[in-house]
């Protein structure tokens, strides 16, 4: 049964899965390898995924893939210690197709996605690990595992944040914490009607819930809950080297979080089914990888993938899009039979095209931005006092709220610093 | 040598006890979200045996099991082991059959595989561990039956199994064909190879219904089952904790021992 | 109500524990180390103290990569578990 393929792909998240649809359709000959016992059982996301990139792909996606409840309604909240702020977006466009947003589970969706590559001809091998990459020359020639060595003709690592492969292929350093925020999460068990009750949501609706706030301690960050059918995916994702630096464990946030009076009231009666955790890359272009060498190259999360803008943190979007670009790289090399670094500097070039360079280009200074502990704990609480004085009816004369913002933020920072800092968002956001 | 393992899927053992639910007005375990069946590994444990036959003397290894198409899973990790050919066995009239019935639809099954030296099983299934299966197809094909096997080698034509019991081993001659129930002292099962695995999601495994195997339905089934489940439910287990504290620790000790006594414990 | 303590909520995941140990501590670097990041940056607390002595106990490990990266003493020899073992979401 040996065999040489003429693509290997390390792993079967959205950037694998996309990465194999695509190639094997075009008939080379895929291999996607993932060491999880089925596509899906090592993967966790906080849950929210955009669909027009999946959409073009497969029109029409969600009535199959096993998505759990379209994004009706954002809200965020900033939250102290005893205050809550919150901000609701809703639109009717929204609620139709083809939707904006869905909730889903990674070990559902990322085995019903790498069963597409399936169909589309590639061979799945679950439970296989990349232990090493095979080398003829310093040409990368296929991978090792489980004990064999498996020849092909390009290698696309697709293997998550860590990747060990396109270390071994010397094409990134070792992470630095500052780059990588940790998120961890629980899914919690809640009847459907006790949901939709809560979170004023009908039939399929969901709500993603998007917090910030003193429950971080200054750690840049936030929190989130998501709705999913019939349980809520909670979790709070941090910075993971501040979060070492203070002596923090994220699961002790979480518990914060979830302890916050705005909080427990929506979790009440809930029932723990998970506890995950999961690094995420978030510092954008600066911490990109080389993206190929001769036989290899790098996409998802793997390649870094990520784009940070503040309330949002997605992932998934560009791991498709890179998976694509890959594929499209590796079908015109096994035309014109290169598979040279020379030949695949044609992926950079189509993802300079789409939107994953020209994305990451224009947020290129918000990680950085984000770093700035004052959005995580001064500004929620100037906010939320500035809204607690114009809310609150004491008997006395009102004062203007330009006066009673004045009052919110005496000692605790001047005007010049909060113009400083607006003028920072101009250029990051 | 021709070898044929019949394997089984159970619910996975590794399951969190608080995920571990039951139907209590069916009788039936409900399978947990997202967590796929696996091979009993007694019948893990049976194929590994089969894999060291063949590594010695060559053959080859088929491998049967009863379910539903998506059983095929549980045939292929068998396959990516090493083995052969897998065939799932499938039938509605196949639902509910108690250990008779099962037995007798694997003993047709194995009559139309027709050239085997050995068939294999594991010693029980580690769901409900009623180790009834390798005798009863022994039995049904006329079979010579040796239980809880932990290696089997051949000897002037004959089967040469070392049997397992409490305290040491005994050691069978048996003519070939035979049945033999493999017990856990085999070892640690193989890891799939690279190669193995490859192969295996590339094979397709057939699927055999009532009339492949020329099974009398009325003889499977719920109505044919002749153990009849009564209740099935998870036992209460009760934790208490009680810390004993005295003056020096020879006292503590016992009164430890005298509480231990008194709860039977020892 | 519901489990707050990392140890309580890992005991709802589903585990394929390797009997194969897949990280490794270098002790003689750990007792040297005065921060011990990897305490507060793993999010299953699989990592201990007890007086000068850091432990690690791989079976509750998400897998996540935090410890490693952290770690800027390089005393984590870090690894995945062979392929099937490990955590195995069921939602993820």
């Amino acid at each position: 049964m040996k065999q040489i393929f003429d693509a290997i792909v390390v792993g079967a998240g959205p950037a694998g899965c996309a990465c194999s649809f695509t190639m094997a359709k075009a008939g080379l000959k895929t291999l996607l390898v993932e060491r999880g016992k089925f596509p899906g059982a090592k993967n966790m996301w906080g849950g929210v995924f955009y669909g027009p990139t999946l959409n073009q792909l497969f029109p029409s996606f969600w009535q199959e893939a096993p998505v759990e409840r379209y994004i009706k309604r954002h809200r965020l909240s900033l939250l102290t210690k005893d205050a809550s702020l919150s901000a609701e977006f809703t639109a009717k466009k929204f609620g139709k197709v083809p939707y904006n947003g869905f909730s889903l589970f990674r070990a559902k969706f990322d085995r019903w996605f790498a069963a597409k590559a399936e169909q589309a001809g590639a061979i799945l091998a679950s439970g296989l690990q990349a232990d090493d990459l095979l080398w003829d020359g310093n040409r990368v020639a296929g991978i090792k595992a489980g004990g064999d060595e498996l020849p092909s003709s390009a290698v696309i690592a697709c293997d998550g944040v860590n990747s060990f492969l396109s270390e071994k292929a010397g094409l990134r350093d070792k992470l630095s914490p500052r780059d990588m925020k940790q998120g961890v999460k629980e899914v919690i068990h809640l009847p459907r009607n006790l949901i939709e009750l809560r979170f004023n949501l009908s039939g399929e609706e969901g709500i993603a819930w998007e917090f910030i706030g003193s429950f971080t301690r200054g750690i840049p960050g936030g929190a989130f809950i998501y709705t999913n059918k019939e349980s809520l995916s909670i979790g709070v994702v941090v910075q993971l080297s501040t979060l070492a630096e203070n002596k923090i464990e994220a699961n002790d946030l979480l518990e914060e979080f979830k302890q916050h009076s705005e909080v427990a009231t929506y979790l009440a009666g809930g029932k723990l089914l998970e506890y995950s955790a999961h690094l995420i890359p978030v510092a954008g272009s600066a911490m990109m990888p080389a993206l190929y060498t001769d036989g290899f190259l790098v996409a998802g999360d793997a390649a870094a993938f990520t784009l940070t803008t503040g309330l949002t943190l997605e992932g998934a979007n560009f791991a498709i899009a890179s998976g694509l670009a890959a594929a499209e790289t590796v079908i015109r090399s096994k035309q014109i039979g290169d598979f040279s670094q020379k030949s695949l500097s044609y992926y950079p070039e189509l993802l300079k095209k789409s939107f994953v360079l020209k994305d990451l280009k224009t947020f290129k200074k918000a990680p950085h931005f984000l770093e700035n502990p004052r959005i995580y704990s001064l500004y929620p609480e100037i906010a939320c006092d500035l809204a607690e004085k114009i809310f609150t009816n004491d008997g006395k004369p009102r004062r203007k709220i330009w006066k009673l913002l004045r009052k919110s933020m005496e000692r605790k920072i001047s005007f010049w610093q909060v113009f400083r800092d607006l003028k920072k968002i101009k250029k990051a956001l | 040598m021709d070898i044929i393992v019949c394997v089984k899927q159970i619910p996975d053992p590794e399951i969190p006890p608080s995920k571990f639910k039951l139907d209590i007005e069916s009788k039936k375990v409900v399978p947990p979200e997202g967590i796929p069946p696996v091979m009993n590994p007694y019948d893990e444990q049976a194929v590994e045996l089969a894999l060291r036959l063949k590594d010695k003397y060559g053959g080859k290894i088929t491998v049967l099991t009863l379910g539903s198409e998506a059983t095929s899973s549980i045939a292929k990790h068998a396959l990516a082991m090493g083995a052969d050919e897998g065939i799932v066995i499938t039938n509605k009239a196949f639902e509910d059959s108690d250990s008779f019935s099962k037995a007798y639809i694997l003993s047709q099954a194995i009559k139309k595989v027709g050239d085997y030296d050995l068939v294999l099983c594991g010693r029980q299934a580690a769901d409900w561990d009623e180790g009834l299966v390798g005798s009863i197809i022994a039995e049904n094909l006329g079979l010579p039956l040796v239980t809880l096997a932990e290696a089997v080698d051949v000897a002037n034509g004959k089967l040469k199994v070392k049997r397992v019991i409490l305290d040491g081993y005994q050691v069978f001659t048996v003519p070939i064909p035979a049945v033999v129930t493999v017990s856990n002292e085999v070892g640690r099962p193989r890891l799939p190879s690279g190669w193995g695995i490859i192969s295996a999601s590339q094979k397709q495994i057939p699927v055999w219904s009532v009339d492949d195997i020329e099974a009398d339905s009325s003889k499977t089934g719920a109505s044919a089952a002749r153990r009849k489940l009564v209740k099935l439910f998870i036992p209460e287990r009760e934790r208490k904790c009680e810390i004993i504290e005295r003056e020096t620790t020879a006292e503590a000790s016992i009164e430890l021992v005298d509480t231990l006594i008194k709860a039977g414990a020892i | 109500m519901n489990p707050a303590k990392v140890e309580d909520k890992l005991a709802v995941n589903k585990f394929d524990i390797d009997k194969e140990v897949h990280i490794r501590i270098r002790e003689d670097i750990c007792k040297k180390c005065e921060e011990h990041y990897c305490l507060y940056a793993c999010p299953a607390s699989c990592f201990k103290i007890t007086e000068d002595h850091i432990t690690f106990s791989y079976e509750g490990c998400l897998e996540c990569g935090s410890c490693q990266i952290v770690c800027d003493k390089e005393a984590v020899d870090w690894a995945l578990p062979r392929g099937g073992f490990g955590i195995c979401y069921q939602y993820g």
